[in-house]
């Protein structure tokens, strides 16, 4: 029984995260993240970490999506098709800079695989108290001791690496040809 | 010009909610007042004689209109709701309706036909509701149109009386 | 497999009785409204008006679905499921009365289950309802619906941050984030004991917060019929805005259950510490009902506030007051 929810879930969840990116539609994208985000907290539930698969549905289905969904509906990106991708774009043109940001997410993003991966082989040997937890709930203060003290250093990492996403998404969304000045028609 | 004063509001009145309170103290005591509603089919509406409703004819002896076919009301119906056939008889007016039709989805109770009426047939009851299934159904005959002169009664004294003024 | 059986028959009992509340809240609303404008009400369907809302239920069931022309069919399927299903899985953790002893079998605690985490689970899965609102709103390809729609997610996400802090005060009292430890603290046989009276202010914004969180007068900005039509559900017809509304009065209901659970010792008995399950229940119910009634007399009371108010409400007194009050109560736990 458990093994065939996770097993349903986990499909849910590798389907919707295609489905984030293919989407043409950016709500139906933000749908299919939010549905993601739903079948993995069913595996933390499944796991038995009851109170990270509320924080899951808490923090990221219901805050983060929402602002997400605000974003893409306020900014009307419907319309939007890849033809009008404007490849006189200097971001396009300039290879070095390109590359050079290019290495940059490419570390940074498997300096942090790299981290989760071996944070979480770490997390599962017993002696350090995480896996497998009894009561969901009672694993909480371990984790966040763990969190705050032995690895403070990746977790405020992992928080620089989306903070540096931030910043890029402002820079690409911030091209000046996207907003034409107000009354006049785009040519 | 006129200057409107605006009032400085207490503590109270700024937090809202004795104010609130206020309200709905008010609400809860009306749910206990009587009710103003009618219960429509239950409960008609009250009518007198100044009551216009759907315009009905007046019998005169048992069994015959009073009504002459004089055509008068037929002309000043603004509606063409009314449509009449007349014949001979051998009755003291001579003449009488055979076919007296008034089509209520055409009837806009204006009362023309009563003002224009010569003989005291035509009178607006005080019948109001009107509802069928068909589009035939509302072409009301004699047989349906047909009243007693007791049943119109208040309302011929009523034209009388206000016929006096002019 | 007795244990299953039990749990199954919990649940469809409670589901029930939650379907069966939410319906019967449509005919209250209107009844209620009726009286207090000095009408009658539903009196036609059944005696009282009693059979009015499966009427309505009928009526919706034969009524054409429509989807508006240039909508995004999927997604406009899916905000009125959005919308009811977050409303009825909250009333999982619920604890409606202590243990059940039924012809001598002894069915456990009166509610579906009770986790550990009850609040968080409760605040996680009534934070997802706004979806529905959202989602229905920009799926119309309508501009009522839109802005119907952005403005309630604006508005719900302004108030859950009151609202959660409000909550984490009586969390911080009480030490456990179980609905049923919440409620057995408060079990004292002595009214004092309820948090409505160790924490008003507290009481009187969360009651508050609930108004908006659940998008009912006189913070209705979702609807607004005068501005918006009907708000999101504006091109909704059929079961599809039936679904809506069921989602709205269960997330009412949920609401007052947990208005219930936090301030006023959920199922505890006045002066009568170790109740009968069944007088626990008639407790918990009446407690609840009153906050259900208070819903509808708000809205039938109360004008709507303008939106720019509301959030003036929200963000400026609303949150500064739940943090000072969070403080205060973490300052007095830690020197008690």
């Amino acid at each position: 029984m458990v093994d065939l929810l996770f097993y349903v879930a986990a499909l849910v969840a590798v389907l919707t995260a295609v489905g984030v990116v293919l989407a043409r539609n950016p709500v139906v994208s933000v749908v299919s993240l939010l549905s993601c985000f739903g079948s993995l907290a069913v595996i933390y539930l499944l796991a038995g970490f009851q109170f990270l698969a509320a924080i899951q549905i808490l923090v990221y289905g219901g805050a983060i999506m929402v602002l997400f969904l605000f974003v893409v509906m306020l900014l009307n990106l419907g319309g939007l098709n890849p033809e009008d991708e404007d490849r006189d774009d200097p971001l396009f043109h300039d290879r070095r800079r390109s590359a050079g940001g290019l290495a940059v997410a490419v570390a940074l993003g498997s300096a942090s695989l790299i981290g989760i991966l071996r944070g979480a082989r770490h997390l599962a040997e017993p002696t350090n108290g995480l896996v497998p937890p009894e009561e969901g709930f009672d694993a909480l203060p371990a984790l966040a001791e763990a969190m705050f003290t032995r690895y403070s250093l990746p977790f405020e990492a992992a928080s620089v690496l989306l903070l540096a996403t931030t910043v890029g998404v402002m820079v690409l969304a911030k091209r000046q040809r996207s907003i034409p000045p107000a009354g006049e028609e785009r040519s | 010009m006129v200057i409107v004063k605006r009032k400085t509001l207490t503590l109270a009145e700024r937090l809202y909610l004795p104010e609130i309170l206020r309200g709905l103290s008010i609400t809860f005591r009306k749910m206990f007042q009587p009710k103003v509603t009618r219960q429509y089919p239950e409960e008609p509406l009250p009518t007198n004689e100044v009551t216009r409703g759907q315009p009905r004819l007046r019998e005169l002896t048992e069994g015959h209109l009073a009504c002459v076919s004089c055509g008068l009301c037929e002309a000043a119906c603004p509606a063409y709701a009314i449509t009449i056939d007349g014949q001979e008889t051998d009755r003291f007016i001579e003449r009488e309706p055979e076919r007296f039709e008034i089509d209520m989805l055409r009837c806009i109770l204006c009362g023309f036909c009563e003002e224009a009426c010569p003989k005291e047939a035509i009178f607006m009851s005080t019948e109001l509701e009107l509802a069928g299934f068909t589009r035939e159904s509302f072409k009301y005959g004699i047989d349906k149109l047909k009243r007693s002169t007791e049943e119109l009664a208040p309302r011929m004294e009523y034209i009388k009386r206000i016929n006096e003024r002019w | 497999m007795n244990d299953f059986l039990i749990i199954l028959i919990k649940t469809c009992v409670i589901y029930g009785c939650l379907i069966g509340a939410a319906a019967l809240m449509t005919l209250a609303e209107r009844k209620f409204s009726a009286w207090m404008q000095l009408r009658y009400g539903p009196n036609r369907v059944g005696p009282w008006g009693l059979l009015q809302p499966l009427a309505d239920g009928v009526k919706f069931i034969f009524k054409e679905e429509l989807c508006p022309d240039g909508a995004n069919p999927w997604i406009f399927r899916l905000a009125p499921i959005l919308s009811a299903v977050p409303a009825m899985l909250t009333v999982a953790v619920i604890p409606f009365a202590g243990d059940v002893n039924l012809f001598g079998v002894d069915c456990g605690n009166l509610s579906i289950t009770d986790l550990d985490i009850g609040v968080l689970f409760l605040v996680a899965i009534g934070g997802l309802s706004v979806y529905g609102v959202i989602l229905g709103g920009w799926a119309s390809n309508s501009k009522y619906s839109l802005l119907g729609g952005l403005r309630a997610s604006a508005q719900m996400i302004s108030y859950e941050l009151s609202l959660i802090l409000i909550i984490l005060c009586v969390v911080a009292m009480t030490g456990s984030l179980d609905l049923r430890a919440i409620t057995e603290a408060q079990n004292t046989g002595n009214p004092l004991s309820w948090n409505v009276f160790s924490q008003p202010l507290a009481f009187v914004i969360f009651v508050i917060a609930t108004f908006a969180e659940t998008n009912r007068h006189p913070f209705d900005f979702a609807e607004c019929e005068p501005e918006l039509v009907a708000g999101f559900h504006t091109e909704y017809s059929s079961m599809k805005f039936a679904l809506f509304f069921l989602g709205e009065y269960c997330a009412m209901i949920v609401m007052a259950c947990l208005t219930t659970t936090l301030f006023l010792g959920g199922y505890s008995v006045p002066f009568w510490e170790d109740a009968p399950w069944f007088v626990e229940l008639g407790s918990f119910c009446a407690k609840a009902g009153f906050f259900a009634f208070l819903f509808i007399w708000v809205r039938w009371t109360l004008p709507r506030f303008r939106f720019d108010q509301l959030m003036h409400l929200g963000w400026k007194v609303f949150l500064p007051l739940a943090l000072a009050n969070l403080l205060v109560t973490g300052a007095v736990i830690s020197l008690a």
